[in-house]
């Protein structure tokens, strides 16, 4: 029976996407905590607990698919197939995490310019009604 | 083999369910009750609610894949399948968490009180 590389390609698979959710997820949210408390109002318990319920959804969500996707079907049967796939596994994981980078930073900044805009709103009303 | 697998799988599905959870629990009690406008019983009432319908939506779907499980011949199918099914539980906790959340907010967006809390 010829050695199938299918075990080493899911050993090397499976730490780099480990790594790179984490570093994705670490960078991320430790910057976010700055815009959870302006959208918050800078009280900082619910921004604290805020962003560690985005971030635990955040590793939940990449890292499931990331295991949802690695099984490789076919039998690979040397190095050459073997790195094909797994750039292509791990490529296509990277777009993923980063089109979820650029979602998670746009809902941040929607959620600064909303907070903003309420600001302003109740500092009119305020004025208005004396 | 599948017994293996099934060892491997319940006990990364148990503990990752049941951290999450508890991560979930403690942070969210402060987002409710900022909701419900500091109203700390039913703060609590919902929180338990919610992680106890979690705990029960997972572990028992965790249990009812195992019914479907092919059977495993090699190492690699062991590694891959577990990691598949764990990846599908991962996503389930997601979807989960996410809708929670959105729920909450929507809540609190009709009751204008955790953002615009300036009086």
């Amino acid at each position: 029976m010829k050695t199938s590389l299918n075990f080493t390609a899911y050993l090397i698979y499976l730490p780099v996407v480990l790594v790179l959710t984490w570093y994705v997820a670490h960078t991320l949210f430790k910057n976010s905590k700055v815009f959870m408390m302006d959208i918050f109002n800078g009280r900082s318990d619910i921004a604290i607990s805020t962003n560690k319920l985005f971030e635990t959804g955040f590793y939940l969500l990449n890292l499931g698919f990331a295991l949802t996707i690695m099984e490789v079907a076919a039998e690979i049967t040397n190095g050459r197939s073997m790195l094909e796939i797994l750039s292509l596994k791990i490529g296509g994981f990277s777009i993923y995490l980063g089109i979820m980078l650029f979602f998670n930073l746009y809902l941040f900044f929607r959620g600064k310019r909303v907070a903003r805009q309420k600001a302003r709103l109740a500092e009119a009303v305020k004025v208005i009604g004396g | 083999m599948n017994i293996l697998a099934y060892v491997f799988y319940f006990f990364i599905t148990y503990i990752i369910t049941v951290r999450t959870g508890l991560v979930f629990y403690r942070n969210g009690k402060i987002y409710i009750m900022a909701v419900l406008k500091g109203d700390a019983q039913l703060t609590d009432f919902i929180n338990k609610m919610l992680l106890t319908g979690y705990y029960l939506i997972n572990l028992g779907y965790a249990a009812t894949v195992i019914r479907f499980w092919k059977s495993i011949e090699s190492f690699s199918a062991l590694l891959s399948s577990v990691g598949v099914m764990t990846g599908r539980i991962m996503l389930t906790l997601a979807v989960i968490h996410f809708f929670n959340m959105a729920v909450i907010y929507f809540i609190s967006r009709r009751n204008n009180h955790l953002i615009n809390h300036t009086t």
